[in-house]
């Protein structure tokens, strides 16, 4: 049952007032005043459109917005089209907005919409980004479909996104996630998902929200939890995914802190769940297949190379602590090379990041400063890769990928033996 | 005559005879206590290396960086460096103990002193130890900060602010001890004063456009981000 204190009573008081529902749909937002309208729009069309025979309620949990977010979740009139879509709605479009209370951050904002959805025994819950403007409709659909429908527990995105894409996912995040799991997820942290009514009860029981990984790490917390937990998960392509322009998101330094930090400290809660996994097998990709993808982002990649040499200098003596000497060596190798010529081979980026992950787990030194003197090699990593497939079309890319994502597995062993001969301090 | 002389002599020499006699104990007690002081030092030094080994106290200053300080200072492992500190000081108070029982007058009070002393050493040495630490961390991210927002001279950055915590320290340390207090406190005004005023020049004529650039970068107003900050890597 929901802790009564995550729910004030007005909010109790609406909830009650719509009674049990199939599909919950929740948006966490903070200052989203711009782009909300278009995502609440999305959602309203969603339920008439495929689900007009379902009970539906829509949840706003807010952080403190001053910028009217909440007003305009709460007042938002539909156009003539969407007045007529509604009709055809057999049952009443419920919208409720509510500030969430406790740690400020996304965390707090989906243990309220849970504590929702397990009130009303909603059947199915998804979840979206307040920020994204290319929410259509059919991503609510494709997120709820394989939870009603095919009884799963947990529905990724898979976004239709060309393969240079977002490097901290496919270089860091996917393949770490997938060696360590042993499921092949293309998005281990996005911010949209789908997942039962019990799958979001059992999420409320666990010792999470309190922490910093609730805070700057939920989205990861949520994966992980699935599929460390034997939940049926999958994933439903869901087209590409553009943000607002001008959004107020963090700079790299501190969005690489969070999520490779979250990542770590994720593994170290559930090693219980990933260390006795071995190779990994994919995770069924339901609904109609995704359009390919789009152009090639413009990232520089001579540019995140062009302070490489001078970073592993100034910082040797922090990386003594955390890289073996071998790798070191290699790195101060690769780094001698003309930025255009530089190559930082996967077997050598693989050995980086396990290195990092094993002192992160033995706490060498503070794990704040572990996850920051990783940067500067991902970015050598990051454009190294950028510069490789400038040419290249993007199955070639999608191969070395893949050929990344296998090296992550082939070197676990290594990174399990040095996890399990330490105990962390 | 004659008969005076040799009684003086005699009992000249019935004195040292005696003083020797009332000293040798003295001697014997003194050696006793400063020959058990050193086994009981060293039994301490023993006992305290393995509660810190048990504690892992090597691990604990290799994580908070200060491992790496004491290599530097070509100084023994952090165990044996405590171990060997509370050896000295134990077999010190034990020697100057034996050198009391003596009875030497210009000696006398030395063991009130040290004891007196012992307290404020001990407090200086956790002062010094504590800056040690506050150094390094603050090295530390100082370091990591710098390098990751493209700061020009990361390790001089860096490296200032550790020295600069370093001798702050250094100073609070030996003005507990009050030793030189007034020549410890005037040159660290000065030394440090004169590293304010040395940065504030240099910044001023070598640092203008760095601190246009960074003030751009704070208050950025309408101008577009820099090329490739607006790319996700997400």
């Amino acid at each position: 049952m929901a802790q009564p204190s995550l729910l004030p009573d007005e909010l109790v008081q609406e909830l009650m007032a719509v009674g049990q529902v199939d599909i919950l749909v929740g948006i966490p937002t903070l200052n989203n005043a711009a782009t909300i309208a278009a995502v609440v729009k999305a959602v309203h069309r969603a339920f008439a459109r495929y689900f007009p025979r379902d009970r539906t309620v829509l949840i706003n949990s807010d952080g403190g917005s001053e910028d009217g977010t909440r007003a305009i979740v709460r007042d938002l009139s539909m156009d003539e089209a969407d007045t007529l879509l509604m009709r055809h709605s057999l049952r009443t479009v419920h919208r409720i907005s509510a500030p969430y209370h406790g740690v400020p951050g996304k965390g707090s904002a989906l243990r309220q919409i849970f504590a929702a959805a397990d009130l009303l025994q909603a059947r199915a819950v998804v979840v979206l980004d307040p920020e994204v403007t290319s929410v259509a409709p059919e991503w609510i659909q494709a997120l709820v479909t394989p939870v009603r429908n095919q009884g799963f527990d947990f529905v990724a995105p898979i976004y239709a996104r060309h393969p240079l894409d977002g490097p901290l996912v496919s270089q860091l995040v996917r393949p770490l996630v997938r060696a360590a799991y042993g499921l092949q997820i293309a998005e281990p942290q996005a911010a949209e998902f789908g997942c039962s009514g019990r799958f979001a009860a059992d999420c409320l029981e666990q010792a999470v929200w309190e922490t910093s990984l609730a805070q700057y790490g939920i989205d990861l917390w949520l994966t992980g939890h699935a599929m460390a937990g034997g939940y049926r998960c999958c994933q439903a392509p869901l087209g590409p995914r553009a943000v607002a322009p001008g959004t107020n998101r963090p700079g790299l330094a501190e969005t690489f802190g969070q999520v490779v930090g979250s990542l770590f400290a994720l593994l170290e809660a559930q090693e219980a769940a990933w260390i006795p996994r071995a190779g990994s097998e994919p995770l069924p990709a339901l609904g109609p297949a995704p359009p390919p993808p789009g152009e090639s982002p413009p990232i520089d990649g001579e540019r995140l190379l062009q302070s490489f040499g001078a970073n592993l200098r100034d910082l040797r003596s922090v990386l003594d602590a955390i890289l073996a000497p071998d790798t070191e060596t290699a790195l101060e190798e690769a780094s001698r090379a003309r930025p255009d010529r530089l190559r930082f081979p996967d077997e050598l980026w693989v050995a980086t990041v396990y290195q990092f992950l094993a002192a992160h787990h033995e706490g060498v030194m503070r794990r704040e400063h572990i996850t920051q003197a990783l940067l500067p090699l991902y970015l050598a990593r990051a454009g190294s890769f950028v510069l490789q497939h400038a040419a290249a079309d993007a199955a070639s890319i999608e191969a070395d990928l893949e050929a990344l994502a296998l090296q992550f597995e082939r070197a676990k062993p290594y990174l399990v033996q040095r996890w399990t001969r330490t105990t962390p301090r | 005559m004659a008969q005076m002389i040799a009684n003086a002599v005699s009992q000249a020499g019935a004195n040292f005879v005696e003083s020797i006699r009332l000293f040798l104990p003295r001697v014997v007690t003194t050696i006793s206590i400063v020959l058990a002081g050193w086994v009981i030092a060293a039994v301490l030094r023993l006992a305290v290396r393995w509660v810190l080994g048990w504690l892992r106290f090597n691990a604990a200053c290799e994580r908070a960086g200060l491992a790496p300080l004491l290599k530097t200072a070509d100084l023994p492992q952090a165990d044996v460096l405590v171990s060997k500190v509370v050896f000295w000081l134990v077999w010190i108070g034990f020697l100057l103990s034996g050198v009391d029982v003596l009875g030497f007058t210009v000696l006398q009070g030395l063991v009130a002193s040290f004891v007196l002393f012992i307290p404020r050493l001990v407090v200086a040495l956790g002062i010094f130890v504590v800056g040690l630490l506050a150094a390094n961390f603050l090295w530390r991210a100082t370091l990591l900060t710098a390098v990751n927002a493209h700061a020009p001279s990361p390790r001089l950055l860096a490296g200032g602010v550790r020295w600069l915590i370093l001798i702050l320290a250094g100073a609070m340390a030996l003005d507990h001890i009050a030793v030189a207090r007034t020549i410890v406190l005037t040159a660290f005004a000065i030394a440090f004063g004169a590293v304010m005023l040395g940065l504030a020049i240099a910044f001023g004529i070598g640092g203008g456009n760095v601190a246009r650039r960074f003030l751009e970068r704070q208050f950025p107003g309408d101008r577009p981000e820099p090329k490739g900050e607006d790319v996700s890597h997400l």
